[in-house]
């Protein structure tokens, strides 16, 4: 069964194209790296999934009941004051109580736990390592219990051992869990080592692969616009 | 010193002032509204000069335009915009507004000056039932709200599924922000708004790591620099704002120093 399916579906803004006659289709359960170039239209398909995008045409499926999204930017000083179970329940917002009541603590506690925080679970989140910060973010995302879980960018500021670790922790979440994970990224080279497939957003439309082609993707892509984001890293 | 009147009710208005500051404050730093909150306090001066021009009260002038103001800036900023210029912007004109309705209105200098420095000792039992009535407003918005504006104030970008409440949270936090003004003012007066809205919960930023923690502690570091303020101003004869200023600012700059000292 497919989490996401379109059929020639497009997003424009006013005039210009994004992307048109896009025919996705994405299992339940599966890793997708999704690629392309800035302005390529995949923030505009993802503001479509959850539904932010207005100008759309053809159609879309999306068969999540809850969607969990992790952004690329997010400014954390070194001052902020919330230790990292706080963070993570701030995305439970659901009533107006001010204590955190049980099925919410439950709720944290188990997202913390999925994403390896519970040791760090009370450290400020100000003073968190990089890798500490960004498994926060992504447990954020899981406290509300997605079956989709995107993810924005998210191993762009780590150095090498804090990519993969993160990429391990989420990979095992859609192994045990059935999670299916879209990966944002242009880090070609180190996704292709967890994805099942990619959606690969060029001029204007969108191709969907299997894990096999991302290595032909990997040698045609890797010297144009994706080169200077691996090593800018 | 509590057998005079002016001081017990400086004291009741002073830990509503404290309380209210508190609580809002810990938004307002998180966010990192505490240059917006300074403006509207020079807006609310404008406010009240209108007010005194107008012949109305002058926490009357200074709620309408400090809320009207708050209002604006939320329309105005946007992803376009930088925050703290469209701020500058309706500040400037505000203050400009303000020194004329103060010349028209032939006001009297002490009026002028309880508006900039706050006269918590003239307040009296009528000012201080409205101070209570618009407290208990202010607190009780904000802690209906808790939950959507605990998430605009410390993890703006995780909301990225708006919906019509998180969207109207920003315009009502903007709104009480712009009445807690109002009300702090009577204590301190809006030059020191800083004083008691944003140090007490910067200062508490650095000791604590959940949001009603944090809030507590300001109120606590607010009270005890209200209170200490009114006792020095009381024994010395000196203005209540200045000892307030210095006890906040004291507590902050060690807040800061422990901070880095252990981080």
């Amino acid at each position: 069964m497919s989490i996401i399916k379109t059929k020639d579906f497009g997003i424009r803004y006013g005039e210009k194209i994004v992307l048109s006659h896009a025919n996705i289709d994405v299992p339940i359960g599966r890793f997708f790296a999704v690629l392309g170039e800035n302005g390529a239209g995949k923030t505009s398909f993802v503001k479509a999934l959850i539904g932010q995008n207005q100008q759309i045409s053809g159609d879309l499926q999306v068969n999540a009941q809850r969607i969990g999204f992790v952004p690329q930017f997010r400014e954390i000083t070194r001052d902020y004051p919330l230790t990292v179970s706080e963070f993570v329940g701030l995305n439970y917002n659901q009533g107006w109580h001010l204590w955190t009541n049980s099925s919410e603590k439950e709720a944290i506690q188990d997202a913390l736990k999925r994403m390896a925080l519970l040791d760090i679970q009370n450290k400020r989140l100000g003073l968190a390592s990089g890798g500490q910060k960004q498994r926060a973010f992504v447990a954020q995302a899981l406290v509300q219990n997605p079956d989709l879980l995107i993810l924005d960018e998210s191993t762009a500021s780590l150095d090498h051992e804090h990519k993969v670790q993160l990429l391990r922790i989420v990979k095992q979440l859609q192994e045990t869990e059935n999670l299916t994970i879209l990966f944002i990224t242009h880090e070609l080279k180190l996704v292709s080592e967890f994805a099942d497939g990619y959606l690969l957003f060029e001029n204007g439309e969108a191709t969907q692969g299997e894990a096999s082609q991302l290595q032909s993707l990997t040698t045609r892509l890797t010297y144009s616009h994706f080169e200077d984001e691996v090593h800018h890293v | 010193m509590f057998s005079y009147s002016f001081m017990q009710n400086a004291f009741i208005a002073g830990t509503i002032v404290s309380i209210v500051a508190g609580i809002v404050g810990t938004f307002v730093v998180a966010r990192n509204y505490a240059f917006l909150t300074h403006s509207l306090s020079e807006i609310g001066f404008a406010g009240a000069a209108f007010g005194l021009f107008a012949g109305w009260p002058a926490l009357l002038g200074m709620m309408i335009a400090t809320s009207g103001a708050s209002i604006a800036i939320g329309a105005l900023e946007s992803g376009y915009t930088k925050r703290d210029n469209v701020t500058s912007a309706i500040s400037a004109l505000a203050i400009g507004l303000g020194i004329l309705f103060l010349a028209l209105g032939h006001t009297s200098t002490t009026a002028a000056t309880g508006i900039l420095f706050g006269s918590v000792l003239g307040i009296s039992r009528d000012d201080l039932w409205l101070l209570v009535a618009l407290a208990i407003l202010v607190v009780a918005v904000l802690l209906v709200n808790y939950r959507s504006l605990r998430q605009l104030a410390f993890d703006e970008t995780g909301i990225f599924l708006q919906n019509w409440r998180q969207k109207s949270v920003r315009y009502i936090f903007l709104v009480m922000i712009a009445l807690s003004v109002s009300i702090s003012s009577q204590l301190v007066g809006s030059l020191l708004i800083f004083v008691l809205v944003t140090l007490p919960a910067a200062s508490a930023r650095y000791y604590t790591t959940t949001v009603i923690k944090l809030m507590g502690l300001a109120i606590v570091l607010a009270l005890f620099g209200t209170w200490a303020g009114l006792t020095l101003a009381y024994l010395t004869n000196l203005p209540t704002s200045f000892f307030i200023a210095i006890i906040e600012v004291i507590i902050y700059l060690i807040s800061v120093w422990q901070f880095q000292k252990n981080a």
